[in-house]
C-alpha cells in the first residue's frame, strides 16, 4: 500500500456521487429557497443571502436544509476517519522532519475510533432527519486538508481549521436541535461536539509541542490553517453575525485551546470571505443583466 | 464480628497464584518490546486501509480496530520501563527479518476490490496469532511477578477476541462464492507461510513450541520453562 493516498481514489460504494465543493454548496435542496428576510429582493428567492440564511423555524425548507447539512457532516466524518487513519499509516515513527511522534500516532488512532463512532451516529441521525448515505453528493476537501506531506500542516488544516469548523457546526446544529424540540438531534451533536473540542485541543497541542523550537515550521503551519480556515468560511457561512448560518463558536474554540485573537482571526477570515462572495455575486449577476 | 487481632494468611484460601513462571525479566520485556512492534504495524495498516475500503461498514470496523491496537501499543510502550527497560524504543523491534517480509506482505493489498484479503490477512492470519502469543504469555509467566503483563495482556485479549470476531463476520458476510472462498484461503495460507518462517509475532519460541531456539542456536528460554519452574519455587 502506498504511502500518501490521493483524494480521488477514496473508496466508496456505488451510492456516493463526488462533485465539486461549489456544485454541492449550491445544491437547490439546501440553498435557502424561502426569501425570508431578504424577500425584498426580488427575483430569485434567498438572492441577497446568496441562497444562505440561518437555519431558523420560519424557513419552510429548513428540513430539506438541515438533511443537507447533516449529510454534508456524515461525508466530513468519514473523511475525517480516513484522514486520521492515514496520518497513523503515512509516516514513520520519530521527531523528524517528514515523521510523527509515537503518541501523535496515538492521538490520531484515538481520533479514528471517535470519527467512526460520529459516522455511526451520522447514519443512525441522517436516518431520524429521513436522509440517507448518498442523497447528496460529497465533495473531498477535508479530506485534500489531510493528504500535507507534514503532518503539522495537517494537524493545522485538519484539526484546527476544519474540526474548528466542525464545532462551529455541531454547535450550530445542537442549537437548531434545542428550537426545533427535537431532543434527538441536540443529544448527538452535543456528544459530537464534545469529541471536536478534543480533536482540535489535539491540533493546537501538537503544533505548539512540535514547533517550539523552529518558528518557520511553526509559521507555515498556521499559515496553512489561514488557507484552510478562509476557503472553509465558505463565503462567509460560517462567521458572528446574526444572518450566519453557522455560528462560531468561541467559547468551545477556547476550550480547544483557541486564543482571543487566533478566534477574532477567524471571524475576521469569514467576514472577508463574506464580502469577497458577495462582490463575486454581484459581477454574477450583472453579467447576466448585460447578457439578458 | 471478625476479630481484628486474629492474624490471616496473605493469600486467601481461594487465590492460588504462584511465583514461578516461564520469563525472567529480561525475556519478559524482549516479548513485550516485540509486542508493541507489531500492535503499532497493525494499527497503522488498518488506519492506512480505511480510505481503501469502499465498504462502509468495514470502514468504521477498521476505524474502530486501528485505536485497540494503538492502545494496546501504548500499554506496552508504558510497561517497558518497568521492565527496567528505559529506553523503550530499543526493544520496540521486529524478532526477526521474517516476521518484517510477513508485514511488509500483509499491507500489500491496497486497490478497492481487494478487501477480502485485507480482512483475512489482520483477522485470519495475524489477530489468531497474536491471540496465541498473549494467551501463552498470559498462562506462563508469574502470576504473582509479573501481575502487570498480565492484566495488560487481559485487557488487550478481551479487544482481540472481540475485534477478532468482529472481522471473521465480516469476511463472511463477504464471500460469496467458491472463487472468493478459495482468493480468502490462497491469501491466507500464503501470509501464514510467512508467518510460520517467522516463528510467530515474538520469534521462535512464540508459543514454546518444543526445541525451539533462539537466534544464536540456545534452547529456547520458554521451552525450558518447566525447570525453571522448578529452580524458582520457593
Amino acid at each position: 500500500m502506498k504511502r500518501i493516498f490521493p483524494a480521488d481514489e477514496l473508496a466508496r460504494d456505488e451510492r456516493f456521487v463526488r462533485a465539486n465543493l461549489m456544485d454541492r454548496l449550491n445544491d437547490p435542496r439546501s440553498l435557502d429557497q424561502s426569501g425570508g428576510a431578504d424577500a425584498e429582493a426580488k427575483g430569485s428567492p434567498g438572492k441577497k443571502s446568496g441562497g444562505r440564511r440561518p437555519m431558523t423555524l420560519d424557513r419552510p425548507d429548513a428540513p430539506d436544509a438541515a438533511r443537507g447539512l447533516m449529510h454534508g457532516i456524515f461525508m466530513g466524518e468519514v473523511q475525517a476517519l480516513e484522514g486520521a487513519g492515514r496520518t497513523c499509516f503515512d509516516f514513520d515513527t520519530g521527531t523528524g522532519r517528514d515523521e510523527a511522534p509515537f503518541e501523535l500516532k496515538l492521538d490520531m488512532a484515538r481520533q479514528c475510533w471517535d470519527e467512526a463512532r460520529h459516522c455511526e451516529i451520522s447514519v443512525k441521525l441522517s436516518e431520524w432527519m429521513g436522509t440517507e448515505p448518498g442523497e447528496f453528493s460529497e465533495s473531498t476537501f477535508l479530506y485534500e486538508a489531510a493528504c500535507n506531506p507534514d503532518p503539522v500542516l495537517r494537524l493545522t488544516g485538519v484539526n484546527r481549521a476544519l474540526e474548528g469548523l466542525a464545532i462551529d457546526v455541531f454547535h450550530t446544529m445542537r442549537e437548531f436541535g434545542r428550537l426545533a424540540g427535537d431532543p434527538v438531534l441536540e443529544f448527538c451533536e452535543d456528544w459530537m461536539l464534545a469529541d471536536e473540542v478534543t480533536h482540535v485541543k489535539m491540533g493546537s497541542d501538537w503544533l505548539r509541542k512540535i514547533t517550539a523550537d523552529d518558528p518557520e515550521r511553526q509559521k507555515n503551519a498556521l499559515e496553512f490553517q489561514r488557507v484552510v480556515d478562509k476557503l472553509f468560511s465558505l463565503g462567509g457561512t460560517r462567521g458572528e453575525s446574526d444572518d450566519s448560518p453557522i455560528k462560531l463558536a468561541r467559547r468551545f474554540r477556547e476550550l480547544a485551546g483557541f486564543t482571543d485573537d487566533e478566534i477574532d482571526e477567524i471571524a475576521g477570515l469569514s467576514e472577508e470571505s463574506r464580502a469577497e462572495f458577495r462582490l463575486a455575486q454581484d459581477r454574477a449577476r450583472q453579467s447576466a443583466d448585460a447578457t439578458v | 464480628m471478625a476479630d481484628p487481632n486474629k492474624p490471616r494468611g496473605a493469600f486467601a484460601p481461594w487465590d492460588r497464584r504462584e511465583l514461578p513462571g516461564a520469563f525472567d525479566v529480561a525475556e519478559s520485556a524482549k516479548r513485550v518490546g516485540h509486542y508493541k512492534w507489531i500492535e503499532m504495524r497493525l494499527f497503522e495498516v488498518l488506519g492506512g486501509w480505511v480510505a481503501t475500503v469502499p465498504e462502509l461498514d468495514v470502514k468504521l470496523r477498521l476505524g474502530t480496530h486501528c485505536y485497540h491496537h494503538a492502545w494496546h501499543a501504548e500499554l506496552w510502550h508504558k510497561r517497558l520501563p518497568e521492565l527496567r527497560e528505559m529506553n523503550p524504543d530499543r526493544l520496540t523491534v521486529p524478532p526477526n527479518e521474517e516476521l518484517v517480509a510477513f508485514v511488509a506482505k500483509l499491507s500489500e493489498p491496497e486497490a478497492p476490490g481487494l478487501t477480502i484479503e485485507k480482512l483475512v490477512g489482520a483477522y485470519r492470519v495475524l489477530l489468531p496469532h497474536l491471540i496465541s502469543a498473549y494467551t501463552y504469555h498470559r498462562n506462563n509467566t508469574s502470576t504473582i511477578t509479573d501481575a502487570p503483563t498480565i492484566r495488560a495482556l487481559g485487557f488487550a485479549l478481551q479487544d482481540d477476541l472481540d475485534d477478532w470476531r468482529d472481522g471473521e463476520m465480516l469476511i463472511q458476510s463477504l464471500l460469496e462464492d467458491a472463487d472468493e472462498v478459495r482468493r480468502a484461503a490462497n491469501w491466507q495460507a500464503e501470509l501464514e507461510t510467512l508467518l510460520v518462517a517467522a516463528g510467530g509475532i515474538a520469534g521462535p519460541g512464540t508459543l514454546g513450541h518444543p526445541g525451539a531456539r533462539t537466534a544464536d542456536g540456545e534452547l529456547h528460554p520458554s521451552w525450558a520453562s518447566d525447570a525453571r519452574s522448578e529452580e524458582v519455587k520457593p
